[in-house]
């Protein structure tokens, strides 16, 4: 009998060694500098892993990353992103001038920009994308970024003006203004004088630009809004009496897409009137709700003009086909005004919600470049030394949020306690690829930006201020802190599922336990969920916030807490308000950033939040993929893209975001 | 057996109503909505999405809008993937979930069946136990262990198998998926053909079988399969109708397109629409797969008569 049991045994062992032999062999033939196989794809096509499933080929619906990225394929705007700083360069548009505040802006469109049907792009069609993106009935989950627009948001909230009848005169909104008489009109609102130059002349733009009536109408002082919705105008109307008594008997005018703040001055020139200054605004139109879409096909098929038997595009790319939920193959379009500098052939979007399952693909050398955040963090003691592996700051903040309308989180040393009690140098570090954040901006990411400093890691004074707000903190025998009468029982940590999101919140509650002797329970919490109760304030204590820039600008980040209810953390102050509200109004690019950063101090001082830490962009390309950069939001003008046959010319380590 | 079929058939009707009343109870219960995100939206952009999709109505409304649709199999259009109706993404989701599935079951079927007859016929020889403690291997292994592994040795290692994505049937995309599929399945088909098998082959019947002469391979093929595969017929109908509506593991893993993956996404984005046609298809299919065990069940079994 033993000696059958051995026979088994011999052969089983000789079975698995020549199998382990194999396999050995194999693994020591790839590439060591790199993660998998480096060779070329044969022809100029590159392959990216880019998540979930797109919601939407419609550039106005969607306002994930994953969107963008095939967005930016088929899709041009007056503007595209930098593929470095991500700042406005040149697309359809080939100049603009801006005026003297950053109020007004006058894009200048190449002659020669067409549709994949070989129809001309003109001025109309920006006016038409713009007024569809804020069209009501298309219910744009992103149209709030193109507020901006004078009477964009009263015409995307389907509010009404207020004309006197009789005069035909329109009520204004400077009679009954709640805003502060302190900030200067901008530029946009005033009216013009005949001889008054609202652009610094320049040499392609020498002569002012023609004026009209529609101009005139912008330059006029803005009109009264109110609610379309007559409960909650009169409501308005019954808080206020002055206006109630100047809108009695008076008609109400619905605003319209022709109201807003966008004109064709010619075939070639598009004229764009804010109500504010904002100098961000032409880096914000290179964001898909922006991008321009075909009108006649999308009155022509309604719903279904995304089809892609339907769909017309006016990017570098073209639909070529598209399997749901599989890929989505973009071919270069010959169409495109710049097709001599595109050098790939064909984009495919492979879709993969699964990290691991993507390295795979990227190994085998099925994909050519990664998703951001695609390397699983067990993953990173051997993906990180390979030099196909992208480390970059992001555009992106990790931080937590206190419910600050329940004791005890009311308390503001309370809050500053939590804050100063955990040690997030040392969390980045065991992280490895974040780095610590002490503020509500992204480390590292706005050059010149002031940016200000939270309060540092510093246990002794985070007990001590428990001590002051009547939860002394009392050590024990072995060393370790206790905190009898802190009502720890009602409070918990929410986050949504994700394995990252876990370790994170682990690390927190490791660090309140050790440094403070509190112990606060932690929930998982399906992401739907966790986002309902946050938003909503129906947590107890604490929730984990991940936010990432719109746009380049800290406004993007300071902007969560600009109106009340939106922030998820009960917290709201006029005066933050105010700060920035002025900061907008700055001309000078230095100044603004000063004041912003003192809005910013302001509100970390209120602690209304915790800052965790700025991530990083953690995915793989292979080292023939050139053009394409860790750049902060992780978007790439694919048209800059191509592949590197010469092994001499790859990328050998991440390349750099400096010009 | 034509009365029975037609009032099993009849049943279907309205179990179907009472599961996608569930279904869409639960959905309006669960917190969140299809167009909540990390940030909170403005409340007038809310009120656009919601008038969009007629969500600003009362749900009595919006739940008899809905079955009257439903009454003519309009699933409506999917709220995540604006402009797709949901017909549209089942009907293309699911011959790939079905190809998988009917590949894995057909691989279950001939492998369990064989390595079980054999372990029964050749009861407590290396065979059998060779073969049952694959079996055991194959229950105590999830999928979402297996697939990784495959993946692992037949991908990444010896580089013969691409690791996922869907390139249509026929591929070599198909093999890693279909097999770790099976994997559980064909386990428990073999046990439970041994299993059945060796009750069956104690029984008069086969001896009276063999006492008739009859040669062994008629014994076991015409008299003893038929009795001892009973339990196998009765859990691979439920199986093979799992099988052919997608697993939500194993589409993951391999990036597959089918419905398991649709049917996850759905419930995560709160597209009631498509969570709403999916379950009332699963449930249809489950209801005809039992149906046909039942039929089988007389096929197989003289003894049952409906």
């Amino acid at each position: 009998m033993a000696s059958v049991y051995l026979k088994q045994l011999i052969t089983g062992v000789a079975i698995s060694s020549l199998i382990f032999a194999t396999i050995s062999c194999k693994v020591l033939a790839t590439n060591e500098e790199f993660f998998g196989k480096t060779t070329p794809p044969a022809r100029n096509l590159l392959r990216y892993v880019n998540g979930p499933e797109p919601e939407s080929l419609d550039p106005a619906v969607s306002s994930g990353q994953s969107e963008a990225h095939i967005y930016m394929a088929l899709y041009e705007g007056l503007v595209e992103y930098h593929p470095k700083s991500l700042n406005a360069i040149p697309a359809i548009a080939e100049r603009w001038d801006i005026n003297n505040d950053s109020s007004e802006f006058v894009f200048h469109l190449r002659r020669n920009a067409r549709w994949s049907n070989g129809e001309p792009i003109d001025a109309h069609d920006f006016v038409y994308s713009i007024r569809r993106a804020l069209l009501p009935e298309v219910a744009s989950r992103t149209a709030a970024l193109a507020y901006y627009i004078k009477y964009a948001q009263a015409f995307n909230e389907k509010s009404v003006f207020v004309r006197d009848a009789g005069s035909n005169q329109f009520l204004l909104d400077s009679d009954f203004a709640s805003r502060s008489a302190s900030l200067s009109e901008p530029i946009s609102q005033k009216s013009l004088k005949a001889n008054e130059r609202e652009y610094q002349p320049t040499t392609a733009q020498p002569e002012p630009h023609p004026d009209t009536a529609f101009h005139q109408l912008m330059h006029s002082p803005g009109r009264l809004v109110l609610p379309a919705d007559e409960k909650k105008r009169n409501k308005l109307l019954a808080g206020n009496a002055k206006l109630g008594t100047a809108v009695a008997g008076k008609e109400f005018v619905k605003v319209t897409g022709e109201d807003i703040g966008v004109e064709a001055v010619d075939n070639y020139t598009v004229r764009i009137s804010l109500s504010q200054p904002a100098p961000y605004f032409v880096d914000l139109m290179a964001h898909q709700l922006f991008r321009l879409v075909p009108r006649k096909t999308i009155e022509k098929y309604g719903a279904a003009w995304t089809a892609p038997a339907n769909i017309v595009t006016c990017g570098a790319f073209k639909v070529k086909w598209w399997k749901p939920n599989n890929e989505l193959v973009v071919e270069r379009d010959p169409m495109y005004w710049d097709v001599a500098n595109v050098q790939l052939e064909e984009i495919r979007f492979y879709t993969s919600s699964d990290h691991p399952t993507s390295m795979n693909l990227y190994r085998v050398g099925e994909a050519d470049a990664l998703l951001n955040h695609s390397v699983p963090n067990p993953w990173l003691d051997v993906i990180r030394p390979k030099k196909d592996y992208m480390d970059a700051a992001e555009a992106v903040i990790t931080y937590i949020l206190m419910n600050t309308t329940q004791p005890p989180m009311n308390d503001l040393r309370v809050r500053r306690a939590f804050n100063m009690a955990i040690d997030k140098v040392t969390y980045s570090k065991a992280k490895r690829t974040t780095t610590p954040l002490s503020a509500f901006t992204p480390q590292g990411i706005f050059v010149g930006y002031p940016q200000p400093k939270g309060e540092p890691f510093d246990p002794d004074q985070a007990r001590r201020l428990l001590g002051a707000a009547g939860f002394p903190v009392t050590q024990n025998a072995d060393g370790s802190f206790a905190c009898e009468s802190f009502p720890a029982a009602g409070l918990t940590l929410i986050y949504p599922t994700h394995s990252s999101n876990r370790a994170l919140s682990e690390f927190m509650q490791a660090q309140w336990k050790q440094n403070l002797g509190i112990t606060i329970s932690l929930s998982n919490m399906e992401s739907k969920t966790y986002y309902a109760a946050r938003n909503n304030l129906e947590y107890k204590g604490f929730a984990l916030g991940i936010w990432g820039a719109d746009y380049m600008d800290p406004t993007s980040f300071l902007n969560i807490f600009l109106t009340p209810g939106d922030s998820g953390s009960g917290w709201w102050d006029q005066k933050y308000v105010d700060l920035l509200e002025e900061a907008n109004h700055t001309l000078d690019r230095q100044k603004r950033y000063e004041l912003l950063a003192k809005a910013e101090k302001y509100m970390l001082d209120a602690q209304p939040i915790i800052p965790i830490e700025t991530p990083s962009v953690n995915w793989v390309k292979k080292p023939y993929v050139k053009g394409m950069y860790p750049n902060p939001a992780s978007l790439y003008p694919w048209k800059f893209v191509y592949i590197e046959r010469d092994s001499s010319k790859w990328d050998y380590k991440t390349p750099s975001l400096a010009d | 057996m034509l009365r029975f079929i037609l009032r099993r058939l009849l049943i279907t009707i309205p179990t179907i109503l009472v599961v996608i009343t569930i279904t869409w109870a639960l959905v309006r219960l669960a917190p969140g909505n299809f167009y909540t995100g990390e940030k909170k939206l403005p409340a007038a952009i809310e009120q656009n999405i919601r008038e969009k999709y007629g969500l600003d109505k009362p749900w009595r409304e919006q739940y008899l809008r809905m079955m009257s649709h439903i009454m003519v199999l309009d699933f409506g259009t999917s709220l995540s993937y604006p402009g797709q109706p949901v017909n549209a993404i089942i009907g293309r989701a699911l011959p790939v979930s079905a190809t998988i599935g009917l590949l894995a079951y057909l691989l279950a079927l001939a492998v369990g069946i064989v390595a079980g007859s054999v372990a029964a016929l050749k009861q407590n020889s290396k065979w059998d136990y060779a073969s049952m403690t694959l079996a055991m291997l194959g229950i105590s292994i999830p999928n979402f262990v297996l697939g990784p592994i495959l993946v692992l040795v037949f991908s990444l290692m010896l580089y013969w198998l691409p690791p996922s994505r869907w390139e249509g049937f026929p591929s070599w995309n198909v093999v890693l998926p279909v097999i770790t599929l099976s994997g559980i399945y064909m386990a428990y088909i073999a046990r439970l053909t041994r299993a059945g098998m060796l009750e069956v082959l104690n029984s008069d019947y086969i001896r009276t079988a063999r006492a008739k002469g009859l040669s062994e391979s008629q014994v076991v093929i015409r008299h003893a399969l038929r009795g001892g595969l009973l339990p196998v017929v009765s859990y691979t109908g439920p199986a093979l109708a799992f099988l052919l509506t997608g697993t939500v593991v194993v589409e993951r893993i391999f990036a597959l397109p089918g419905l398991g993956h649709y049917f996850l996404q759905a419930a995560s984005n709160r597209d009631e629409p498509l969570i709403i046609g999916i379950v009332a298809f699963v449930a249809i299919i489950l209801l005809l797969m039992n149906l046909l065990v039942d039929i089988t069940y007389a096929y197989l079994d003289p003894r049952i008569r409906y």
